[in-house]
């Protein structure tokens, strides 16, 4: 038994396993880890999935080396995933960057933690800078910003298929609270619902000499010159850009007469909501907006609400590294007002940002 | 009659608040009631936040407090000296064991231990993947040294409804069956008192909770 059983049904369980069972899900092979709290249970269970669905398992050394082991899987021809946190996440920016470089698929999950450095082992949101421009180069990743459990299990798979269809590193953006709460969600087989998977192929070693039988495969990560690096990196680029449009994604609600728009990211978009739907209740006119994917950002679709409505207030478990995004996705728009809420390392509560609207318009 | 019980089972059973949950069932009698967070994996977390709600209802709690781990990061495996000698205490002594089977080999560090009354019962939810039937439940179970007793905590969070239950009750039953224990209750949200009454379709007694792990959240 490799795949999940036919039956689809709801489960009660932690983002870190909803993360381990949508792997499996997806397809996933192989998982190259290192431990870091708060992700190990995505290790721990996938240890524990693995015999039961004829899967694979690799602890490495350190982050380095799962990531750069999740690579070879994945030149191999394997589905291989990684997850990690905080320092880790600093670590991974290495075989990240050379994913992008090199055109090759991979997913990995970061369940933040607190930072700078060890910090907390708890939450924060305060990788986004990581996980979105962390490397050198030009943060060529596909990042999605979850915010239930049920969207761990959905966007994992939907990481895998959309590294696997472009060929740029997919990251599940989550944090120390979603990977330790507790909910149910639907766990289903996407083959029975018609999604179709994008297989994994072999990069190297393919059969045939290459030039002769078949084209040769230029999996290069490094440039002699500076024209040869150019013209790969605006090709690149553009290619990005295409991806881009097929799957940024944003979530908004109640925008059309809202006089402050909450903006938000992952869990702090739950306490944004309840916020919301409060303030509604009480006759404040207020909506909200949450990138989903944080690389690419949805830029068009925060600049119409901009048109809409642009008293924002900016919420995150970190000091502006949201705000950086969406300052850049606003560049030169017009907007009336932009207020914040920052706590790093912290989580935000509904009833913060209901204090915080009622008190300041 | 002094009751000693400890709590086990998969991760995320809902250990902890049966645990916390039975601990304040039996204040108001003449025993003074403990309850013990034996969590030597994550010492700093379960019921850290709850301490100081617990103790003002009325229960002595042996966890650790944040002022005393300031500094201890990721220390690992801690146990806290009162712990040890949490059987020595006067009155009710209730456990809470986190992680598992591995966590449940913990009663050898407990001073006295041999000569206690202790019952250890697991904590079943039906609707955690990997104790969702009968063959995995049972498999799973038969790696605990001592079990005394079976709780039905089948639930979904807030999409708990009647079914969800009844069919942890059923399957409780199977599994008591199977492995030579008894069903001791099933536990079930405040919410399902009006329905559910004073015990469940197999006749066993119904321990209602209170929710508190969900300030925990961590």
């Amino acid at each position: 038994m490799d795949k999940l059983s036919h039956e689809e049904k709801r489960a009660f369980m932690t983002g870190n396993e909803a993360v381990a069972w949508a792997a499996v899900a997806a397809g996933a092979e192989i998982m190259n880890g290192y431990p870091i709290t708060p992700q190990n249970e995505i290790m721990h269970y996938w240890t524990r999935l693995a015999p039961k669905f004829n899967k694979k398992f690799l602890q490495t050394e350190d982050e380095l080396s799962a990531g750069f082991t999740t690579i070879g899987g994945v030149l191999g021809g394997k589905k291989a995933f990684s997850a990690t946190a905080g320092p880790g996440t600093t670590l991974f920016q290495e075989p990240l960057s050379m994913a992008e470089m090199m055109r090759i698929p991979m997913v990995l999950v970061v369940q933040q933690r607190g930072g700078p450095s060890t910090a907390t082992v708890i939450y924060s949101q305060q990788e986004v800078n990581l996980v979105t421009f962390g490397g050198n180069g030009e943060g060529w990743r596909i990042v999605y910003s979850t915010s239930s459990h049920q969207e761990l299990y959905d966007y994992t798979i939907k990481a895998f298929d959309a590294a696997w269809k472009y060929r740029f590193p997919a990251i599940i953006l989550g944090d120390g609270y979603q990977a330790k709460m507790r909910e149910s969600l639907l766990m289903y087989n996407p083959e029975e619902r018609g999604i179709l998977l994008v297989q994994p192929e072999v990069f190297v070693g393919k059969p045939g000499l290459p030039g002769r039988d078949r084209p040769a495969d230029h999996l290069r990560n490094a440039f002699s010159v500076e024209e040869e690096l150019f013209e790969a990196a605006m090709n690149i680029q553009q290619e990005y850009d295409k991806m881009a449009a097929e799957i940024v994604e944003a979530d908004e609600q109640q925008i059309d007469d809202a006089k402050v728009v909450i903006i938000a990211h992952g869990v702090v978009s739950r306490a944004a909501v309840a916020a919301m739907n409060r303030l509604r209740a009480k006759g404040h006119k207020v909506g909200y907006f949450r990138p989903i994917t944080l690389r690419p950002f949805p830029e068009k679709q925060l600049q119409a609400v901009a048109e809409k409505c642009s008293n924002f207030l900016l919420v995150e478990s970190a000091l502006g590294q949201l705000a950086r995004l969406f300052k850049e996705a606003l560049f030169n728009v017009p907007i009336k007002s932009f207020q914040t809420i920052y706590k790093p390392g912290v989580g935000i509560t509904a009833e913060e940002i209901v204090e915080h609207i009622e008190s300041h318009g | 009659m002094r009751i000693i019980e400890a709590y086990v089972g998969e991760y995320a059973s809902g250990k902890s608040e049966i645990a916390i949950n039975r601990a304040l069932s039996l204040l108001g009698g003449e025993l003074p009631v403990t309850l013990v967070d034996l969590d030597l994996v994550e010492p700093f977390y379960t019921l850290r936040p709850l301490k100081r709600e617990l103790e003002g209802m009325g229960l002595a709690v042996i966890t650790w407090d944040t002022k005393d781990v300031l500094g201890f990061g990721e220390t690992g495996s801690l146990l806290m000296p009162q712990m040890r000698w949490a059987l020595q205490r006067e009155g009710h002594v209730i456990f809470d064991v986190g992680y598992g089977v591995s966590g449940s080999r913990i009663f050898n560090l407990l001073e006295g231990i041999a000569d206690s009354e202790l019952k250890i019962f697991a904590v079943l939810n039906a609707s955690r993947p990997m104790t969702a039937n009968l063959k995995d439940i049972v498999e799973y179970l038969q790696e605990f040294e001592q079990l005394d007793g079976l709780i039905n905590n089948t639930h979904l969070g807030a999409e708990t409804e009647l079914a969800t239950i009844y069919h942890g009750v059923e399957l409780c039953a199977a599994v008591a069956e199977v492995m030579g224990i008894p069903v001791i209750a099933t536990a079930a949200d405040e919410r399902f008192r009006a329905q559910l009454g004073a015990a469940d379709q197999r006749g066993n007694a119904i321990l209602y909770l209170k929710r508190y792990m969900e300030k925990a959240f961590w």
